[in-house]
């Protein structure tokens, strides 16, 4: 792999802006998911109905003028919950991706930069735990937790620090071995300010490529968690805990598992193409020809 | 190679004891007292004692801890809280389930997936490319319990084409060709997109090596060049990622098994969550541990099948 | 052109459906390069990367392609090869005579045939141009197999032999290595051999010492010349080391920014460097005999071929650099008192009265 020159922050942006503009997918990607964002965020404002405002008589309808994506098995408008599920979904997948990002980062930088014993200590329980399929691990911990939001985030933060120990490790290795950080050291900066102003540009571009595709996977996960049984309790609307319901009632609704589905795929679908659009761009191998 | 075999082999074990060692964590350091959970609030004193010790938690840490590793190993997982059965027992009765549905998936992934990514990647930036960029993409944005669920809703309850319990007896075939279909297609098609992805991306950058343009410099015939010379370099990374799929398809296969409502490892776990059966649990986790260390083993292995590089180590 | 040949020797089966090979007689170069065009996608435009070359090879000849990286000399080989990379790069013009025929108008299933069989390449990097999962034995004996429809019993046996010539200890034993089991050296050998395999009348040869150690660059070198007398070939020996050059080439051509700036036999180039970078390029190699007070650089870098200068390509670096240099491109023309020394230079070579390049 080869680094690009040592250069600072402005080199980071410029390299993230270049990736964008070459690419439709990751602009498709970043809109439609902003736009899910927006949504989520104004769900208070825009949602027609009270998300745990139960109407039993209008149970199990399909979509209609008065609730457009249809109610639920307690007559609870659909399109409400879907955005205050959108509200949930969001603020754990970025939580727990978030601490992921800054917990594995540094641990990861710390590795690399430190080298020796540390590093292969540190490396293999990061190896080890990379070997725990997401889901799988996600369920350990939040069956021993407890189901709440709170558990739901670190069980998901703890899947995905090992994948970003690990991609801030390997470039920090060889950054580190570079002349010019010598030149820095000889100069008497300190590792903090070789770590942070040399170091991290070099690797944000390839987090922020990760973290993309890891906030899709974040959203699954909580989602797959929700739906069998081990997400956010209801009355609570989430997307995962809505297809459960129109899972169970299957036969006599489609609507309820149709639209917390689409959403879903959705939201995790441009945020795929967001992340993949921006891996595409900056990955020299793969770029037509320079 | 039957060094390497060896040296893998023996470097499992210390990984399988890493690994029952971060299952022991999370199931006796983590959730607090076992006997509270199972037993609930409302439980007097002496049963906590008495659950306490049946779980053997009053023991210090550290006999727990060998205790644990001992009896992973020996395969005498406890018996289940429910039905007082031994774990092990439960366990193989659902094996074959799952691995019916595993092994198909796996085929199906690699047969479709392989295909399409080298083909996709001959025919870079055609339409071909593009329907397989997406295409792919779309198919591992599904989680696996939507793909498994609009599949039900399709293939089952509107066309009945398929049983819509996938129970399928393993003495019938047909019934059990049957109620693997969904399922496996399910699982497949997630597969597939992996795969496809990862084909396309390595057979593209082997394309551009050196070697290959040897090859082409000494007139050997493009069919050759992509068959003989690219493709099997291109395998190394699809290895991997289907070594790293499989762990996905561990949580993807419990989803299915739950929308299907088949018999397998990931049923009776979510049945264990939901009963709060904490040894079958416990068990689970364990078999999960020896199912994780198996793949890489496997994986480490076919490495060694295809790259001559690896062997010499 | 097409005659049948003089009898060639056991490995010179006649390839199938294209016509026999046609030995080059004394006075028709095996090699004509004329007026070639390479062009390369760059920054959304398409730029030459090669412009206007010309050279002849001749049989048995070597000529030396020297330049700075950058200078088009690899491309050029690439084009006569057929592999210009086809996603960013092809032939935009001018001729490729091979033996009868034009190269550039040659489909691909053509051009294939003659590559490996008529003429070879050699490329730089030995560490990463053999396929790692195939034994060396098998990559040396695969030409065989496509070329001449030898089994592989028969192609493996001449494969052995070749590893022989090429020097590799103990080749029988190693037949079935791998390469990573060899040494930079040994794999540039491996190389060798297998380029040479059915015997072509062309080698092209890109930089094939640049990546090997100084003293293992003299062994291969000397391989090199041994075997190309042997088989009685022509070769073009790309490189940036004068030193090599000296060597080995009977003939030299120099180039810079996709043009040749000069070509003459070899003792008249060392002797006459007429054109300036040349001569320039002849200043700036470090002698150890002499007491120099620094070393001689030449200012400036290479234009990207984006970026082109009008008027001589070489102008913004020439100290001799004059108006009419920066206004119209020079030709190439040989001198007037020896017509096989060219050079394109306004000052240096200007064009006699009725004179062309």
């Amino acid at each position: 792999m080869t680094l690009p020159a040592p250069r600072g922050s402005s080199y980071a942006l410029q390299q993230l802006a270049r990736a964008f503009n070459a690419n439709a997918t990751s602009w498709i990607g970043l809109v439609t998911f902003l736009v899910v964002v927006a949504l989520a965020l104004l769900a208070p404002l825009i949602s027609p109905y009270d998300p745990l405002e139960q109407d039993i008589l209008a149970r199990l309808q399909g979509p209609s003028a008065a609730h457009w994506f249809g109610t639920d098995s307690f007559g609870r408008d659909i399109l409400s919950r879907l955005l205050w599920g959108a509200r949930l979904s969001l603020v754990i997948s970025t939580v727990s991706i978030l601490a992921a990002v800054v917990i594995g980062g540094i641990i990861g930088i710390l590795a690399g930069y430190v080298g020796g014993r540390f590093d292969m200590v540190v490396m293999q329980v990061m190896d080890v735990l990379l070997s725990f399929p997401s889901l799988i691990m996600g369920l350990m911990v939040v069956a021993m937790l407890g189901a709440s939001m709170g558990n739901l985030m670190i069980a998901i933060a703890l899947t995905a620090i090992a994948p970003f120990a690990r991609i801030a490790r390997a470039p920090t290795i060889l950054v580190k071995e570079r002349d010019y950080i010598e030149a820095c050291r000889a100069l008497g900066y300190s590792d903090l300010r070789i770590m942070t102003i040399h170091i991290l540009p070099n690797i944000i571009a390839e987090i922020l490529v990760m973290a993309s595709l890891w906030l899709a996977t974040a959203i699954r996960i909580e989602a797959s968690l929700s739906f069998i049984g081990l997400g956010v309790r209801p009355p609570t609307a989430t997307w995962g805990g809505m297809i459960r319901e129109g899972f169970e009632n299957i036969l006599d609704s489609a609507s309820l598992s149709i639209f917390p589905s689409l959403a879903i795929l959705l939201v995790v679908f441009s945020l795929n193409m967001l992340g993949d659009g921006l891996r595409d761009a900056i990955d020299p191998k793969l770029r037509g020809g320079e | 190679m039957l060094g390497y075999v060896l040296k893998r082999l023996l470097l499992a074990i210390p990984t399988l004891f890493a690994v029952l060692s971060i299952v022991f964590v999370l199931a006796r350091v983590l959730p607090g007292d076992p006997a509270q959970t199972i037993l609930g609030d409302q439980a007097s004193q002496e049963a906590l004692t008495a659950m306490r010790h049946r779980l053997g938690v009053d023991k210090p840490i550290g006999a727990q801890y060998v205790d644990f590793l001992v009896n992973a190993v020996r395969g005498d997982w406890g018996n289940s809280l429910v039905t007082g059965k031994p774990v092990v027992e439960e366990v193989r009765k659902v094996l074959p389930y799952t691995i019916d549905l595993t092994v198909t998936a796996i085929v199906l992934g690699a047969l479709i997936g392989v295909p399409l990514g080298v083909w996709s990647a001959l025919r870079r930036n055609t339409w071909v490319d593009y329907f397989a960029r997406i295409g792919s993409l779309l198919g591992l944005s599904f989680p696996a319990f939507v793909s498994a669920i609009l599949l039900l809703l399709a293939f089952a309850i509107q066309l009945r084409w398929f049983p819509v319990i996938s129970a399928g007896r393993l003495d019938d075939p047909v019934e059990r060709l049957r109620s693997l279909v969904l399922p496996a297609v399910n699982l497949g098609i997630i597969m597939a997109a992996y795969v496809t992805r990862v084909t396309r991306s390595s057979m593209l950058e082997v394309l551009g090596e050196d070697y290959v343009r040897t090859a082409r410099a000494k007139g050997v015939p493009t069919r050759a060049v992509i068959w003989r010379h690219a493709f099997r370099n291109s395998l190394i990374p699809v290895v991997t990622v289907v070594g790293l799929y499989l762990g996905i398809l561990i949580g993807n296969s419990v989803l299915t098994e739950i929308v299907f409502n088949r018999p397998g490892l990931g049923k009776l776990m979510v049945s264990a969550l939901n009963q709060r059966d904490y040894t079958v649990l416990q068990g689970m986790m364990v078999v999960y541990a020896f199912v994780i260390v198996l793949v890489n083993l496997l994986t480490d292995l076919t490495y060694g099948f295809i790259d001559p590089r690896v062997k010499r180590q | 052109m097409s005659a049948a040949g003089p009898p060639q020797g056991a490995n010179h089966a006649p390839s199938g459906g294209v016509g026999v090979h046609t030995r080059a007689t004394a006075d028709v170069p095996i090699l004509a390069v004329e007026n070639l065009v390479t062009v390369f996608r760059t920054g959304g435009g398409w730029h030459p990367a090669v412009r206007d070359v010309s050279f002849a090879v001749q049989h048995n000849e070597t000529l030396a392609i020297v330049g700075e990286s950058g200078c088009g000399k690899s491309v050029t080989a690439l084009s006569i090869m057929g592999l210009v990379p086809p996603a960013n790069g092809r032939v935009a013009g001018g001729h490729i005579r091979f033996a009868g025929r034009d190269l550039v108008a040659l489909d691909e299933e053509e051009m294939r045939k003659i590559r490996g069989d008529r003429i070879s390449m050699i490329f730089q990097e030995p560490m990463t141009s053999l396929n790692p999962v195939l034994t060396i034995g098998f990559q040396v004996a695969e030409a065989l197999h496509y070329h001449r429809d030898m089994g592989r019993r028969e192609a493996s046996a001449v494969a052995l032999e070749l590893l022989d010539q090429v020097k590799i200890p103990s080749a029988r034993q190693r037949f079935d290595d791998y390469p990573h089991q060899f040494s930079g050296g040994m794999r540039q050998r491996v190389m060798i051999a297998m380029a040479l395999a059915c015997r072509p009348e062309l080698l092209l040869a890109d930089e094939p010492t640049t990546a090997l150690d100084v003293t293992i660059q003299a062994e291969v070198l000397s391989l090199l010349a041994e075997l190309k007398a042997a088989y009685g070939m022509a070769m073009i020996f790309i490189t940036h080391n004068l030193g090599v050059v000296a060597s080995i080439a009977d003939r030299v051509a120099a180039m810079y920014a996709g043009e040749i700036v000069e070509i003459a036999p070899v003792n008249e180039l060392f002797a006459r460097p007429t054109h300036p970078y040349t001569e320039l390029l002849l200043r700036s190699i470090p002698r150890v005999d002499r007491d120099t007070g620094g070393l001689t650089v030449i200012a400036g870098q290479v234009p990207s071929i984006g970026a082109m200068p009008s008027g001589c390509r070489f102008a913004p670096r020439c100290p001799l650099r004059q108006p009419v240099c920066t206004s119209r491109d020079p030709l190439l023309v040989p001198l007037p008192d020896a017509p096989d020394h060219q050079v394109r230079c306004w000052l240096r070579a200007p064009p006699v009265e009725g004179g062309h390049a």
